[in-house]
């Protein structure tokens, strides 16, 4: 579960991006994070990264208290999550294989293990075929799949995935938002922020709206408000 | 923790040097050249001080007794020896024990010191070695052991022993910093090396950093970076060092046989393991630093 208290975040600037969150997204949920650019979105990603941390109030994410985590312990952390990024992050000089094996060789998994789990997962994304191509010969979408194969490589309880579509053909996007339906139906929680109305509005899933740094709308079948829209 | 893949680490060192080549040469260059700078410079000291022990042997002054004074004579002048000031050590040498010395100078041919003196009284003068507790005040004793009755003759080589003393302290002050200037420098390369080495690798870093790497696991690539640097460094100074001393040693021990080199194989134990300790450190300090600023959370 993870559990936002009574969240303030403010930068060292004094831009204050989020103020008073309190949200709880259960084990399994599927949610939306939607909001106008500069809404404090990619903020609350980056609190759940660890990246920055919470200015007041308390935010857990299943065991750990992220508030309390020390420094050593926040790349194990990590590993209970699937991060997805607009602009995929892959390693360029790695082959598709060689990108996923090499997230479960960071964490220190054996080669036994990696050549038999990176078949299975590269066919969960529909890869198979690609395994030895490189990220830049591949299509945008087929690059998110490989971001995604990655993120799911070490079996993390929780997918992040900020803006999943925002650099792919539009014919492809429905195709990564249902691997992620497809993901969350195996039981990870899916959190998708996104900007992309017809998108929201096609799923019916919980859409958690964003202004000004606070939760405008939590809604269950929620659709993305017109004024919302960019 | 599960164990990590030391083959990977290695791997990831050797592309980053080929990755910045140039950069990995000019590290590797610099590093070389003040190693063989830090061990000409060793070596040099280590030689000059040497011969200035060599030197520092002379550092006593011989009176010679005259060759008719008496036994008692000389007994009266030993004791006001030892009375003298700045005294450290007296140490008589009779007309016997002179002898002895000779004979063994002449080794296998002993026999002809006592054919010379055979039967002769007095051939040898007594001689008293003194040693001294107080470089300053060398030449008051000189001057007062000149005075007394029955010396013919006062030997002083202190001066030259003081020369190359003084000599001495300054080389090596000079030398201590030149050495730290060097490994400053030495370092400061590493630095930028490994820098633009994680520089353009930061997108890679920072995409290992969501999927959960630890610092061990990203920082250990560029430690053994830095580590081979140092490594490759040492041993290329070693053989250029060994090149460089050996000609310097033919040329010096055919044409100046006053000044004793030492043979490079006496020293070379300490010299590949100095090229190496400071190689190595260099490296690791060098990539330690460069990464102190890249490995946030
Ligand atoms: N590191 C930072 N320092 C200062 N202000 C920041 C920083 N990151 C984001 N902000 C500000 O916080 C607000 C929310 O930003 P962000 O979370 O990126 O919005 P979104 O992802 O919804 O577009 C914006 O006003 C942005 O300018
Ligand atoms: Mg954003």
């Amino acid at each position: 579960m993870i559990e936002f208290n009574d969240v303030t975040k403010i930068f060292p600037n004094g831009t204050v991006a989020l103020e008073n969150i309190n949200l709880k997204i259960e084990d399994g949920e599927f949610v939306f994070i939607v909001g106008a650019s500069g809404a404090g979105k990619s903020t609350l990603m980056r609190l759940l990264l660890r990246e920055e941390q919470v200015t007041s109030g308390v935010l857990r994410v299943g065991d750990y208290n992220l508030n309390k985590i020390p420094n050593y312990k926040i790349p194990y952390y990590r590993r209970q999550l699937g991060m997805v990024f607009q602009d995929f992050r892959l390693f360029d000089k790695k082959t598709v294989y060689e990108n996923v094996a090499f997230a479960m060789r960071v964490i220190g998994e054996p080669t036994s293990v990696i050549k038999r789990r990176v078949p299975t997962i590269l066919s969960i994304v529909g890869l198979v075929d690609k395994y030895k191509n490189f990220p830049s010969e591949l299509s945008g979408g087929e690059q998110q799949r490989v971001a995604l194969a990655r993120a799911l490589a070490n079996n993390p309880r929780i997918i992040i995935a900020d803006e999943p579509t925002a650099n792919i053909d539009p014919k492809m996007k429905m195709e990564i938002m249902n691997l992620l339906v497809k993901i969350n139906s195996k039981g990870k929680t899916v959190i998708v922020v996104t900007h992309e109305k017809n998108i929201v509005d096609y799923f019916q899933k919980r859409v958690i709206t964003i202004r000004d740094g606070h939760i405008v709308e939590d809604r269950i079948g929620g659709m993305f408000e017109e004024d919302e829209t960019v | 923790m599960r164990r990590y893949n030391i083959f990977y680490f290695f791997q990831q060192a050797f592309k980053g040097l080929w990755r910045n080549g140039l950069m990995s040469l000019a590290a590797i260059t610099v590093l070389l050249s003040c190693l063989v700078l830090m061990g000409s410079f060793s070596l040099l000291v280590y030689n000059v001080n040497v011969n200035i022990e060599e030197v520092a042997q002379l550092n006593e002054i011989v009176v010679i007794a005259e060759l008719d004074a008496t036994d008692e004579q000389i007994a009266a002048l030993s004791e006001e020896i030892a009375a003298l000031d700045n005294i450290k050590e007296v140490k008589y040498i009779s007309e016997e024990e002179g002898l002895e010395s000779e004979r063994f100078r002449y080794g296998e041919y002993s026999y002809l010191v006592d054919d010379i003196f055979e039967n002769q009284e007095n051939i040898l003068p007594d001689v008293f070695k003194i040693t001294y507790e107080d470089n300053s005040r060398v030449a008051n004793l000189v001057y007062q052991l000149g005075q007394l009755d029955h010396v013919s003759k006062v030997n002083n080589r202190t001066d030259i022993a003081n020369d190359i003393e003084n000599i001495k302290s300054g080389v090596s002050f000079i030398f201590v910093w030149f050495l730290a200037i060097l490994f400053v420098i030495s370092i400061f390369i590493i630095i930028n090396t490994i820098k633009l080495g994680v520089e353009s690798r930061n997108r890679e870093i920072s995409a290992m950093r969501y999927i959960g790497a630890t610092n061990f696991f990203m920082m250990t690539p560029f430690i053994i970076e830095g580590i081979i640097i140092g490594l490759i460094s040492a041993g290329l100074a070693y053989l250029l060092q060994t090149i460089l001393y050996n000609a310097i040693f033919n040329a010096m021990s055919n044409d100046y046989k006053m000044i004793s080199v030492t043979p490079l194989s006496e020293v070379q134990t300490y010299l590949i393991l100095g090229f190496i300790v400071i190689g190595v450190i260099a490296g690791i300090l060098g990539s330690a630093i460069s990464l102190r600023k890249y490995m946030k959370v």
